[in-house]
């Protein structure tokens, strides 16, 4: 079949704002979702497997982790608002027809969050102090259960958007489950090589991040935290990030090696996209070496603000990374930066005075609990 | 016609986006009206130093956050993840009109969440006056949200002059935009009232506070009530035409209107008779069933809304099958089939001889087999007419509705829909292609049911 008629050229609007624009707050966005997104892709295992295994140190963390984890996966939640936004206002040629031909498994996102939520609480209103026997096997299936769900869900999030990328693979789903030429929205993109690699790559990231993690609670929220916990922290963080720093290493060359295209290859390593892929590679591994280095012998805070920034520096490399290779894929068929922008500029305007004045008022809103936890402490 | 027809068997795609809908809307007006709830009793309570009401009210925003913040907002991203699958040229269509009134709601989103939670997790830790400070902040937070995502729903029902001047204010600002504000924010702060009764019914012993919450609960409700009432006023005076036209001409829509009134009233007598003049009569059964009543007449409420936009997602400009009304001209010419992108590429792909330099080739459609004819006419008939339809049997199947009919009457109704259906989207292919359409519908339309004696002929007997 030929491709180019799954896509309707023609079918094109003025975008409100100028691509670049768009193109910011969608990797905006999605570095900010990575970090609670990480914490719970990851850190749910590694606060199960703690509790578990963990001795007595990494019981604490698991609870501490665990306690923090509610809120985790409210700002996540939130923060993958922005990047699907800005994704269906770019990109709507590519996402709805990826999402449809897969409907009923991008459904199960939605079906599958509310329980992995919902677990997430009943594990932890298990975890109390004055009643350790709170948390009975029962509670602690149910966070293995959220754990298993916020995988599953990961994997169906790289299914849509590594399709959404890869129109070539849109006719193989769409004969394999089709009616009368409508979708039954039952297709996966099993079809595609870099599902796997793609998707390990997260949780390569996610190791990192849930390394940078420890160490930034150890720094700033676990100050009641005996000698001993600190150190096991900063042992155990360079651990898991080291462990992340060589998953990342192997899947990602899994995934550029193994998986993506010459053309795209060629693209990636020309110069000036070779600086960014080489420093996408890189990054993970230099915040490894940050962690390593600054807390050999105890976990200050500079040093946690430090590992926290390389981090979340590495995350919005992958996230770039990973912009410049969505629109190498798609400009083959539809070029986004070919679409006259007519800017909605009150509107804009509007949303970034918003922005900041929301800004404003959560950072007033940080600083009395800051203030207040302060007050309680002395 | 630019995207793939997600096909759900006996329900349709679209009717998941009003289940989704429906449930996401029971939870969200209630974040946004107990947010209010929660700003204004806490202060209260701080003022008259009451720690029983307040014990209370830490209680409530522990149930609200668990409600809200989990499930509210899990299902309105719901919404979201729906409405792209179901009815992707309007969702497009939204967000590239309204994205910055979606970037701004995310804004009041992202310091809901953070109020939220340090309004409950932080309760006795900050001071008193900044506690009920940050309430307020997560109640205007939740208001505005509500009234942003108010100008995009509201314009899908009337977007009055935007379609000439495609301005992002007339879009927004549209001729529904303040009634529905207003009946929104009334239901809100009903529903609230409903929400906190039956929570007090079941978490508190202590009758004298649970009196208190029913007295200090039935001041927002009676607001709530003069809301509604004043928006749904508004709201009857900006519908379009064909919005009152399709109300009345649809027996289902008269029943849900009746319903909602009935269950509006019985909710506004209820709380009347019961927390305003008998407060101690608020037990489990009595404030279950009024919430009971009262998510009813939300939830049949929002069905009117939805239903008498037909046949429109967003009036005048996006049919509910996903066509412009502009491109209506080019598919009767093209062909339905060979027009769209998706229909285009089934046809190349499993009957390339019926096209002819991109068009559809209606000569050759009389020399396919009857098989084909019908196969062809089913693609039709889910891209055309299955965001309303089930096919034989399921949600309003169009199979019953034209039992009785000759493939000719059909094709005939199919061709006329303009003059004789307004509520459903006009025919956009060929004459030959209805014929297509004709011929599957006619061979999915039940026979005539057995044992009725109608005076005329016994059909056991034919």
């Amino acid at each position: 079949m030929d491709l180019h008629p799954l896509i309707d050229s023609a079918h094109t609007a003025p975008l409100p704002a100028p691509l670049w624009f768009i193109q910011l707050f969608k990797v905006l966005g999605f570095t900010l979702h990575m970090v609670p997104m990480n914490l719970w892709l990851v850190g749910i295992v590694v606060a199960m497997l703690l509790r578990a295994v963990g001795g007595r140190h990494g019981v604490v963390f698991s609870r501490r982790l665990m306690r923090q984890m509610p809120i985790l996966v409210a700002l996540g939640i939130n923060f993958g608002i922005v990047p699907l936004l800005f994704v269906q206002l770019a990109y709507y040629q590519f996402f709805y027809p990826a999402t449809i031909l897969m409907a009923w498994f991008w459904m199960a996102i939605v079906v599958m969050l509310i329980p992995a939520y919902y677990g997430v609480y009943i594990y932890v209103f298990g975890l109390r102090d004055d009643d350790p026997a709170a948390l009975t096997p029962a509670r602690r299936l149910v966070g293995w259960g959220s754990a298993v769900l916020f995988i599953a869900i990961s994997f169906l999030f790289v299914n849509g958007f590594s399709l959404m990328g890869h129109v070539k693979v849109w006719s193989l789903v769409w004969e394999n489950h089709r009616m009368a030429g409508a979708a039954l929205g039952t297709g996966l993109n099993m079809y595609d090589v870099q599902i796997l690699p793609r998707w390990l790559l997260m949780f390569g990231l996610a190791l990192g991040t849930t390394a940078a993690w420890v160490v930034v609670d150890t720094a700033w929220f676990a100050r009641g935290q005996s000698d001993a916990y600190r150190h096991w922290a900063g042992r155990f963080a360079a651990k898991l990030a080291i462990l992340g720093a060589f998953w990342f290493a192997a899947a990602g060359s899994w995934y550029v090696f193994g998986t993506w295209s010459d053309g795209l290859r060629e693209t990636m390593f020309a110069w000036p996209t070779l600086v960014l892929t080489v420093v996408t590679a890189l990054a993970p591994g230099l915040s490894v070496l940050l962690l390593l280095l600054l807390t050999r012998r105890e976990i200050t805070r500079p040093a946690a603000a430090v590992i926290g920034a390389a981090q979340l520096g590495s995350l919005a490399v992958n996230a770039i990374s990973r912009q410049v290779v969505q629109d190498i894929r798609v400009g083959g068929f539809l070029d986004p930066a070919r679409r006259t922008p007519e800017v909605q500029w009150s509107p804009l305007l509007a949303f970034l005075a918003l922005f900041v004045l929301g800004a404003l008022v959560i950072l007033w809103m940080v600083v009395q609990v800051v203030k207040a936890t302060k007050t309680t402490q002395s | 016609m630019h995207y793939p027809w997600w096909y759900v068997p006996h329900l349709t795609a679209p009717m998941l986006i009003a289940l989704v809908a429906v449930v996401h809307v029971l939870v969200s007006h209630y974040a946004v009206g107990g947010g209010l709830f929660l700003a204004v009793e806490t202060s209260f309570a701080y003022r008259k130093q009451n720690r029983d009401y307040l014990a209370y009210l830490r209680r409530h925003a522990r149930f609200f956050v668990l409600l809200t913040v989990v499930f509210g907002a899990i299902t309105g991203v719901g919404i979201w993840w729906t409405i792209g699958l179901a009815s992707p040229l309007a969702t497009e269509l939204l967000i590239r009109t309204f994205v910055f009134a979606w970037a701004m709601e995310w804004v009041f989103f992202v310091i809901e969440v953070t109020s939220a939670f340090i309004f409950l997790y932080y309760w006795d830790r900050l001071p008193q006056r900044t506690h009920a400070t940050i309430g307020w902040i997560y109640g205007l937070a939740a208001w505005i949200s509500l009234v942003l995502i108010t100008g995009i729903t509201s314009f899908m029902l009337n977007p009055g002059d935007w379609p000439n001047n495609r301005n992002f204010w007339v879009g927004f600002l549209n001729p529904q935009f303040v009634p529905q504000v207003i009946a929104r924010t009334g239901g809100a702060l009903l529903l609230t009232s409903l929400y906190v009764y039956l929570h007090a019914s079941l978490a508190l012993k202590d009758a004298k506070l649970r009196e208190l919450i029913s007295r200090r609960s039935v001041r927002p409700s009676r607001l709530g009530a003069v809301l509604i009432f004043v928006g749904a006023g508004l709201f009857l005076l900006n519908v379009p035409e064909s919005a009152s036209r399709v109300a009345q001409s649809a027996a289902v829509l008269n029943i849900f209107i009746a319903l909602t009134l009935a269950m509006t009233l019985i909710v506004f007598f209820g709380i009347e008779l019961g927390p305003g003049r008998h407060p101690r009569w608020v037990s489990p059964g009595f404030a279950g069933l009024l919430l009971l009543v009262g998510l009813g007449a939300v939830a049949t409420s929002e069905f009117v809304r939805e239903a008498i936009r037909k046949p429109y997602v967003v009036y005048n400009v996006v049919l509910g099958n996903q066509i412009s009304p502009g491109e209506m001209p080019g598919l009767r010419q093209s062909g339905f089939l060979a027009g769209g992108t998706w229909t285009g590429a089934f046809l190349a792909d499993e009957y390339p001889e019926l096209i002819d330099s991109g068009r559809l080739a209606t000569s050759r459609l009389a020399g396919l087999p009857r098989e084909d004819r019908i196969a062809l006419g089913k693609t039709l008939f889910l891209y055309h007419c299955n965001d309303c339809h089930a096919a034989s049997q399921g949600y309003s199947a169009v199979g019953p509705l034209v039992q009785g009919r000759s493939a000719r009457m059909i094709e005939e109704m199919v061709l006329d829909f303009e003059a004789t259906h307004f509520y459903m989207p006009p025919w956009a292919g060929t004459p030959e292609e209805a014929g297509l359409l004709a011929e599957y519908l006619a061979e999915i339309a039940p026979s005539p049911p057995n044992g009725m004696r109608l005076g005329g002929r016994d059909k056991e007997t034919d």
